[in-house]
């Protein structure tokens, strides 16, 4: 049929007398357009693909970044003889040196709570610092230094930025200060404060529209009910509308009253004073200035007329925080007097997992992914290029090659965590392996990876020309001289290729780690392949899955982590393949 | 006399003077009356050094090779012509044993060298192989260097004790395949940066670093120039005096050129096998004939 149609179609051309090459011409437009067209699609695809790598680095970057530094605070510290035993330096209260050191800087953070929020902000790790320090320096026994030492985690979210946006305003309308026993009552000019007024008619005017939103629901239901008729309901609905009614009236009243009284609650942002390094916390606001809390110990010597003062907003109202409006003044007076710093946050890359954040750290995952990773390579490797080289190269076609082929292929796609659920029964139960530890985690891996590297390393033997095996036979080359100096070299590049996609996989892989006991908390960084050990993908879900805040960016630096160990390995695969490929 | 070229030469204007085709008949059918595939001519010699008796070549259920039986002479070469798909390849395989590779392939038949059959069970492949080399139709040089090429077979048999032997062995090969001159400076380099002639020449050069007794060439020079064909065919003519050379060419002229005998393949059939003079001058067979005078192949 074609034949015909060919033949009668150039039958056609011959008689017009038009050339085959003009229909070439008339059709080559569209070819280009399809071209073109599909080029577009291509680089949308990739650009696409970008952008999404682009954002995902953007957010672990901008997430994680701040975990990189760390703040620490300068105290104080008293090698009292009271407290430092010269004969047992170990046994000694250092907790106590710590606390008192605090206590000395803020006596008026004098109660109980007060005290106990007061310790809390400086890391637990201080007390070990400071034993170091003695156990290293026996002689600074009896003297006093400057010792820079560790913030806790909220402290050091604070001075981050995460705990509440912090405003500072420089204020330059006058102001004088009254003390009434702990009170102290600041009046000014109705510019002086403002910015604090502002604030809390914004409060009132939110306050007023919830009511008015829930008085008009209100109505609504109300509407409702008489319609269905339900006599209680009407009643007890009538009653909170007219007190919806009422609370709409006085929140109208106190907002357009020219002269504000209102006291300040913990649901607003907080404002503090700042009178040269002394910070009065302001409660309530009045006709005629404001008024509040001291927060410092001495205050007879401070002066009563301020040209100049400091407003400090913290925007996030107390009752949203972690820290209350004490601590932050802590915080505030020792950021004023320069003993807080940030500092590169050594920590993180050499400790291991910690529940305290500012004392937790990576290297006890990564040194357990080494490890495991180390078992995994050393398994996987050889029996999987062994394993490939004799199905590909050795193996009889039979049945049962076809069986093994089959049972390899359906195991590449066994999902992960069964390859843990044997890890579990065949090495923790059965050979009684340790659980939690990277050997036991590289042999179930070395499961998972094996399919993955016998399959590829099949694919890289199968496309080594047979030409180059005849030439070796030809010869007189055995079979495994011939596999062995020539077939294999050529194809090892890629078989690395198909190795280091397994390693990749086993590096992410968390969920058959789960069952052989990997997710344990793991304080100690693991020294061999038996000590207990999690590694960095279970360290990101047990970091992702703290409520606190600091764990946040460590879960965001721990992925960069795991990121660059990939890109690491990847590199030296490239490396050792380019190696490789030069002889050619 | 008649040079080898003149021969060839006189072949074609032969070919054209003949007369249209009558193998085909009745719709295209080919002849395949038995008695017309009997072998005709002089397949055996006095003294062979390989001689084939009744070999048969199966792929699975295929039969490749129709009951052959040929002698390749000491010191001879002896070419192996036919269209394609007629089995020569086939056939110079079971020679060397390399039909082993292909999994489907059965081998019958006797097929003696040395005064044993290759195909008993007691045969080593390996030594077997060292003693009857391959050349292959696509150049196949190792990826590696020119030296590491020629003193592979060399070091895997044991040829060389020291290194100074390896280097005797490699200069020696290379310069019988004439390439010596033409590497001796880049013998680090890689086999596969020389041009498809040079290849060639130092896949016969590798061929001979073991010292094998046969060669097998197999369409050598079917993927080069024509120079490069031309050294090819001087350097069988040199090697002929060394070693017994058996060559499968789709080239009558090449054929005419390098052998001292010829055999005449058809459809898994030897047809004609004798002295290529006469073979080319005075085919005794229908289908020798029409095949050297191009009326079919
Ligand atoms: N590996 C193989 N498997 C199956 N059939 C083959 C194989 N090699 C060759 N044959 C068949 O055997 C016949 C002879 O092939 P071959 O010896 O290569 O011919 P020639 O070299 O004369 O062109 C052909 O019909 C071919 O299809
Ligand atoms: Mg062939």
């Amino acid at each position: 049929m074609w034949c015909v149609n060919i033949v009668s179609s150039m039958s056609d051309l011959e008689h017009t007398g038009q050339r085959a090459i003009n229909t070439v011409y008339a059709g080559l437009g569209r070819r280009y357009a399809a071209e073109r067209r599909f080029r577009l699609y291509g680089m949308l695809a990739v650009l696409s693909g970008l952008a999404f790598l682009v954002v995902m680095f953007t957010s672990i970057i901008s997430n994680g970044y701040s975990a990189f530094r760390q703040h620490y605070v300068q105290l104080t510290v008293e090698y009292d003889e009271s407290r430092v035993d010269r004969n047992e330096p170990a046994a000694s209260d250092f907790e106590g040196i710590v606390k008192s050191s605090m206590r000395e800087m803020f006596p008026w953070m004098s109660g109980r709570s007060d005290k106990r929020k007061l310790y809390g902000l400086v890391s637990g790790d201080a007390a070990y610092a400071i034993r170091d320090r003695v156990g290293d320096n026996p002689s600074l026994i009896g003297s006093r230094e400057a010792l820079w030492v560790l913030l806790d985690d909220d402290a050091d979210m604070f001075f981050k930025g995460y705990v509440t946006p912090v405003r500072r305003q420089l204020m330059s309308s006058g102001i004088t200060l009254a003390l009434e026993g702990e009170k102290a009552v600041l009046t000014g000019d109705e510019a002086a404060f403002e910015v604090i007024v502002t604030a809390v008619r914004d409060h009132l005017q939110a306050q007023l529209a919830v009511a008015r939103k829930e008085f008009e629901d209100m109505g609504r239901l109300l509407e409702e009910t008489e319609a269905g008729g339900d006599r209680d309901e009407v009643v007890r609905f009538k009653a909170k509308l007219e007190s919806l009614r009422m609370q709409i009236s006085g929140l109208q009243a106190r907002i357009s009253s020219t002269s504000l009284n209102e006291e300040l609650g913990s649901g607003m942002p907080s404002f503090l004073i700042n009178l040269d390094g002394v910070y009065i916390r302001i409660n309530a606001i009045t006709a005629t200035g404001v008024s509040g809390v001291v927060f410092a110990e001495d205050v007879t010597g401070l002066p009563t007329i301020f040209d100049q003062w400091q407003l400090v907003t913290l925007e996030m109202p107390p009752a949203d925080r972690r820290l209350s409006d004490k601590e932050i003044v802590v915080l505030l007076a020792l950021q004023d007097r320069g003993q807080v710093e940030s500092r590169f946050n050594s920590v993180f890359f050499t400790a291991g997992d910690s529940r305290e954040p500012e004392q937790s750290g990576i290297l006890g995952a990564l040194k357990g992914s080494m490890y495991m990773l180390i078992v995994t390579l050393l398994l996987s490797f050889p029996i999987g290029v062994a394993a490939a080289v004799y199905l590909e190269e050795f193996a009889p076609q039979n049945q049962w090659t076809d069986f093994i082929e089959v049972n390899i292929n359906n195991l590449a796609a066994v999902p992960s965590i069964v390859f843990g659920l044997l890890g579990l029964a065949v090495f923790i139960n059965f050979f009684g392996l340790p659980r939690s530890a990277p050997l036991v985690g590289g042999l179930a891996l070395t499961l998972m990876t094996l399919p993955t590297i016998i399959i590829s390393g099949r694919a890289a033997l199968k496309s080594i020309p047979p030409s180059i095996r005849e030439a070796a036979l030809g010869i007189g080359a055995s079979r495994v001289q011939t596999v062995f100096y020539h077939v294999l070299p050529l194809a090892l590049p890629g078989m690395l290729t198909g190795t280091i996609i397994g390693m990749a996989q086993a590096l992410g892989e968390s969920a058959p780690l789960l069952m052989i006991g990997m997710v344990a908390f793991v304080v100690d960084v693991p020294q061999g392949f038996t000590d207990p050990a999690t590694v960095l993908p279970v360290q990101i879900y047990l970091w992702a899955d703290s409520p606190e805040r600091a764990f946040v960016e460590r879960t965001s630096a721990a992925i960069m982590v795991l990121l660059g160990f990939l890109i690491t390995m990847n590199a030296l695969a490239v490396v050792l393949r380019k190696r490789f490929e030069r002889r050619w | 006399m008649v040079t080898a070229e003149e021969l060839a030469y006189g072949m074609e204007r032969e070919s054209v003077a003949k007369g249209p085709l009558e193998i085909f008949e009745g719709g295209g059918q080919v002849v395949t009356d038995r008695d017309d595939r009997q072998t005709v001519g002089e397949p055996f010699v006095d003294n062979p050094r390989v001689s084939a008796r009744n070999v048969n070549v199966y792929y699975d259920e295929k039969h490749a090779i129709h009951d052959v039986s040929l002698d390749l002479g000491e010191n001879e070469v002896l070419a192996m012509i036919g269209p394609s798909g007629c089995g020569k390849s086939t056939f110079l395989r079971c020679l060397n044993r390399m039909n082993d590779t292909v999994a489907s392939c059965r081998v019958t038949g006797k097929i003696n060298f040395d005064g044993e059959d290759i195909n008993s069970p007691k045969i080593d492949v390996v030594p077997l192989r060292a003693q009857v080399g391959m050349v292959f139709q696509k150049p196949n040089p190792f990826p590696k260097s020119i030296y590491e090429n020629i003193a592979f077979g060399a070091r895997i048999h044991g040829l060389a004790r020291h290194r100074y032997e390896l280097d005797e062995i490699v200069e020696g090969s290379l310069q019988r395949a004439g390439l010596w001159d033409e590497v001796k400076d880049r013998l680090e380099q890689p086999g596969t940066g020389l041009s498809g002639g040079q290849q060639q020449r130092l896949c016969i050069a590798r061929t001979i670093a073991v010292s094998p007794e046969v060669i097998l060439m197999d369409e050598p020079c079917s993927a080069l120039d024509p120079i490069a064909t031309a050294k090819i065919e001087e350097l069988i003519d040199e090697l002929r005096k060394q070693f017994t050379i058996a060559i499968v060419t789709h080239s009558m002229q090449q054929a005419a050129r390098v052998s001292q005998r010829t055999a005449y393949f058809h459809l898994g059939d030897l047809i004609e096998a004798g002295d290529t003079k006469t073979v080319f001058t005075t085919p005794r067979h229908r289908l020798t004939e029409d095949y050297i005078t191009g009326r079919f192949g």
